[in-house]
């Protein structure tokens, strides 16, 4: 369930600009109305995503409900050294999905 | 004769006052769920469930102005998206990306949505370049903008019209 799938090219050239995909499975609640008055109540989705690569921030996301279920992003990276991807989705009740992929020539 | 007409405005003058307490508590109420919506948002910095186009862009970019992007955001949304839940959206922003000059943030807006600020991405210059794709919600036929805006302040729009058949905002 809480898996991030992450796809990169399959082959790589150093100094290439590498499209990084990345999913996970989440419900990313709407906002419910009673009344046309919003419930309060703490919504349950993925409202920050990082990405770092060997340990260099790369890519941030600031999302909010208005972004599909099962969030889907996907960004560039300038793949300079062999390394690691990692991306970290938070959602809003405090859970984190991590998924990693590694770069290689 | 004198009493009738006493009785006529009298008559009058109380129909008025209640008029009147019936606009004033009108606006109690609007005043009333104006916070109560914000409160329901939770976080900090979360806009209105209600807001407006133009005051998000206010209250992102204050007075800076949007320069049209032309050539330098490629944005490739549907121009029918026959399911509003799911809109693939992708930007790919042509400007250099280098240590003083590199796109920072690109904002994805739509103008219809209940609140039109919709995601937010950040950059650094180890991105190599500006792209993103993503999939969002829209709740009725409206123009999505793409914001890019650059380390030195420079703001970048790009705009396209979706067509939404069924929209995806639920409620």
């Amino acid at each position: 369930m809480s898996q991030v799938r992450i796809r990169i090219p399959e082959k790589i050239k150093p100094g290439e600009i590498v499209t990084v995909r990345a999913l996970v499975s989440h419900p990313m609640e709407m906002m419910a109305f009673k009344g046309g008055k919003p419930v309060e109540k703490n919504y349950n989705f993925v409202h920050k995503v990082e990405a770092t690569y060997n340990g260099r921030k790369v890519f941030e996301a600031a999302t909010t409900q208005a972004v599909s279920q099962n969030p889907f992003v996907s960004f560039t990276v300038k793949a300079d050294a062999p390394g690691v991807v990692k991306i970290v989705f938070h959602d809003t009740q405090g859970k984190t999905y991590e998924g990693q992929v590694e770069i290689k020539f | 004769m004198k009493s009738q007409q006493d009785l006529r405005s009298t008559r009058r003058a109380v129909l008025k006052r209640l008029g009147a307490t019936g606009v004033a508590l009108g606006a109690l109420c609007w005043g009333l769920v104006v916070p109560g919506g914000a409160a329901a948002q939770g976080g900090a910095g979360m806009p209105l469930p209600d807001e407006k186009v133009a005051d998000t862009l206010k209250r992102l970019f204050g007075d800076r102005p949007l320069q049209s992007a032309g050539e330098r955001i490629k944005f490739e949304a549907p121009m029918i998206a026959e399911n509003g839940a799911v809109v693939p959206l992708r930007i790919e922003v042509e400007l250099p990306m280098t240590k003083d000059d590199y796109v920072k943030n690109v904002y994805i807006i739509s103008d219809k949505n209940r609140r039109p600020m919709n995601a937010q991405f950040s950059f650094t210059p180890d991105s190599g370049k500006a792209s993103v794709g993503t999939n969002i919600r829209l709740g009725s036929t409206t123009d999505v903008r793409a914001i890019a805006e650059t380390s030195k302040g420079v703001i970048y729009e790009a705009r396209r019209e979706v067509k939404v058949t069924v929209g995806g905002c639920g409620g």
